[in-house]
């Protein structure tokens, strides 16, 4: 995020776009309202009726998967309006001209042919996000799900660009990660084409710096990326071992056929994590480590908070660290590793990375929280960036980007004729091997979990809330419960992810885009069908679900 | 005897603070902490999520050992057996294969930010590849 978390509240418009804060960050949402209740116009753009929908001044009820074209019709207005802020976008961007062009033919009416959102509100919505003093966009899974995710994400930023809403406080733009610790690990560089602090791999200097550091000599050319690996393996049989830490593909990533698929072709595959799970089930080694609660060290929050997470409890079993389980490793090939805490890793890694070397674990003991960059002891963090409006580009200016709209690359038929996407719920997290293990929220919801549909479609198809029903695509076939809700549109269905048995994933597709190679994460054609033997299908779930904790080693 | 640890709530990215209360070795609740981003709210996970750690037994077991899968059944080995088979096998593929044929992963929960740095520079500098990514689902 390029803003703090609390700044929400100070903003006086915010311009939600496919993010669903009261499901995935309540105490995010809770600062949603607080904007509200401060005056603060609210946008939403979400296919759903979801909570902020309620609490929204305007909503944009986009198709699923036209973010593009809506996004470059919110620019042509900005342009065509002359609503974008002259003197900043002459002073710190670059790119004015192509930009132009690029939103050129998306003019609000030929934006509403595809998007199903009316014309005047997006008229409606850019007058009121350029006229507001601070505006702020927060946006979510509803943008990263689709192929075209990167491009939306750099239109989204091309309207805060064009409207000068950066560099200050209360305003800019957030994606407001899931994970707790998503923002970390990009800070720590497991990513394929950066070091830790966001120093390419590409660049030589960089690399003789980790070089100097580690005593070894680095590649430079940038790794492969998660979702490559299935075609790397099952196509190009490149890749050969897989060392799992702390994930579960099989639950979380699209196509789960595919994925076991994949694994089973690996020569070796380490799974290192703390619960058995349908991952670790294909794994020829399994290594046990200790969870939160039982080991210390520093999270990022989604705003690029420092923060330091402490043991409370012994581990229960023989558990080490990851970081001393990689050590060990390490060591035993020959590449001797050795911390005796993880303060002793936090300092190597400070002293490798400019932008986080102050943000020591006595600074965070003082401070609570360290925003990076925070290049020094003496510097207490930024809380925003972009200070002075420079940017990371190699001018230091702003770049507008727009491009065509391309719609998802697996459409809805006869045979599959509705529209699936994959959403959090409030209760449980992602993979759910934490929370469906604590007794509170696990009596939230239970197996098999629930497909959600429109009034109009359950009606058509004889579908009575609460009941199970199959939900199929061209990948596979699932049981889960009927949620018949008024919040979603004819056509459409949501499932979260962390069901066993209602597993989504199962369905999803993982198509990649052609031209990002980004897959088209969790969107894809279904079709439900009525089950009519209930008594049966309920019978079926308790069997399967009985079956499946057996195979994860709980004493049934 | 009860104790208070401040920490930060392992569930989702607003990094909220909390206390773990904890009583002869096991949590026995959750408090909401004064930090930057809550000041002193939580949500149900954050008040709720800690449970797991007493090893419930209710979804999935705790890994309390670890495993090698020996004649397709993952059998319970010594921690020294299990290192030496991770580093010998992982050597064998770098040597046959070289060392763009192994993919690592960092994990964006609970494991924190010091164990994910210590995964990039093992594949990076032990290894000898890029190949390190996570799961950055937003
Ligand atoms: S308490 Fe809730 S909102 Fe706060 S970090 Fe935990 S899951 Fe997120």
């Amino acid at each position: 995020m390029s803003n703090s978390i609390p700044e929400i509240e100070n903003a006086d418009l915010l311009l939600i776009f496919g993010y669903n804060g009261a499901d995935s960050h309540p105490i995010v949402a809770r600062r949603i309202i607080k904007a509200k209740e401060k005056g603060a116009k609210i946008i939403v753009v979400d296919p759903r009726i979801t909570e902020s929908v309620r609490i929204a001044d305007l909503w944009l009820p986009l198709k699923g998967g036209t973010n593009m074209a809506l996004v470059n019709a919110c620019g042509n207005v900005l342009i065509n309006e002359a609503l974008y802020h002259k003197e900043y976008v002459g002073k710190y961007v670059e790119g004015l001209e192509d930009y132009k062009t690029a939103v050129a033919k998306y003019t609000p009416e030929y934006a509403e042919a595809i998007t199903g959102v009316k014309a005047d509100d997006i008229r409606k919505a850019m007058r009121d996000y350029a006229g507001a003093k601070n505006a702020m966009i927060l946006y979510g899974m509803g943008v990263c799900q689709f192929s075209q995710a990167v491009d939306v994400v750099r239109g989204l930023a091309s309207l805060v660009l064009l409207t000068g809403n950066l560099g200050r406080a209360n305003v800019g733009i957030g994606p407001v990660r899931g994970q707790n610790n998503v923002q970390g690990t990009c800070d720590m560089g497991t990513l394929p084409d950066v070091f830790p602090g966001y120093q390419a791999v590409t660049d030589a200097k960089a690399r003789r710096k980790f070089e100097k550091a580690w005593g070894v000599k680095l590649s430079g050319r940038i790794g492969y990326k998660l979702t490559e690996i299935p075609h790397l393996v099952l196509q190009e049989d490149k890749v050969k071992a897989y060392y799992i830490m702390g994930e579960d593909p099989v639950q979380s990533d699209p196509n789960a056929g595919e994925v076991r698929e994949v694994l089973d072709k690996m020569e070796l595959v380490i799974v290192q994590d703390i619960f058995m799970n349908k991952t670790a089930l294909h794994a020829d080694v399994i290594l046990p480590a200790t969870s939160w609660g039982e080991h210390e060290g520093v999270y990022s929050s989604a705003d690029r908070g420092f923060q330091r997470f402490k043991k409370a409890v012994e581990p229960k079993g023989d558990c080490k660290p990851d970081w001393q389980i990689i050590c060990e490793i390490a060591t035993a090939m020959g590449y001797e590793m050795k911390y005796e805490d993880t303060e002793e890793i936090w300092d190597e890694m400070r002293g490798l990375c400019p932008s986080f070397a102050g943000a020591s674990y006595k600074r965070l003991d003082e401070l609570g929280s360290i925003q990076w960059p925070c290049p020094t002891e003496e510097h207490t963090g930024t809380p925003y960036l972009y200070e002075g409006n420079k940017f990371s580009t190699p001018n230091g200016k702003g770049q507008l980007f727009a491009c065509d709209w391309r719609p998802p690359l697996e459409r809805v038929d006869e045979e599959f004729p509705l529209s699936l996407s994959t959403v959090r719920e409030v209760g449980h997290y992602s993979v759910r091997t934490m929370t469906g293990n604590c007794r509170a929220l696990q009596q939230l919801a239970d197996e098999p979990g629930y497909v959600q549909l429109s009034v109009e479609d359950a009606e058509e198809l004889h579908i009575r809330d609460q009941e199970l029903i199959s939900i199929s695509s061209r990948r596979g076939s699932v049981m889960a419960r009927a949620l018949v809700t008024e919040r979603v549109k004819k056509g459409a269905t949501y499932m979260t992810y962390q069901w066993w048995i209602g597993a989504c994933n199962e369905l999803t597709s993982d198509h990649v885009d052609p031209i990002t190679k980004t897959p088209e994460f969790k969107y894809c054609a279904v079709k439900v069908e009525r089950i009519k033997d209930q008594a049966g299908a309920e019978q079926h779930v308790r069997d399967e679900y009985a079956k499946l904790r057996k195979q994860m080693g709980v004493n049934v | 005897m009860e104790k208070k640890v401040l920490t930060v709530c392992p569930y989702c990215g607003t990094g909220c603070k909390l206390y773990l209360v904890v009583e002869d070795g096991q949590v026995i609740r959750a408090e909401a902490a004064d930090g930057r981003t809550n000041e002193g709210n939580l949500c149900l996970k954050g008040y709720y999520g800690w449970d797991f750690l007493n090893d419930p037994q209710i979804l999935t077991a705790r890994l309390k050992k670890p495993l090698i899968r020996k004649n397709g059944k993952l059998e319970e080995v010594s921690w020294q057996e299990a290192i030496g088979f991770v580093a010998g096998k992982l050597t064998e593929i770098k040597k046959k294969y070289g060392p763009d044929a192994i993919m690592g992963t960092g994990s964006a929960r609970g494991a924190g930010n010091e164990a994910n740095y210590v995964m990039q520079k093992f594949m990076r500098a032990v290894i000898g590849t890029n190949n390190i990514d996570h799961c950055a689902r937003v």
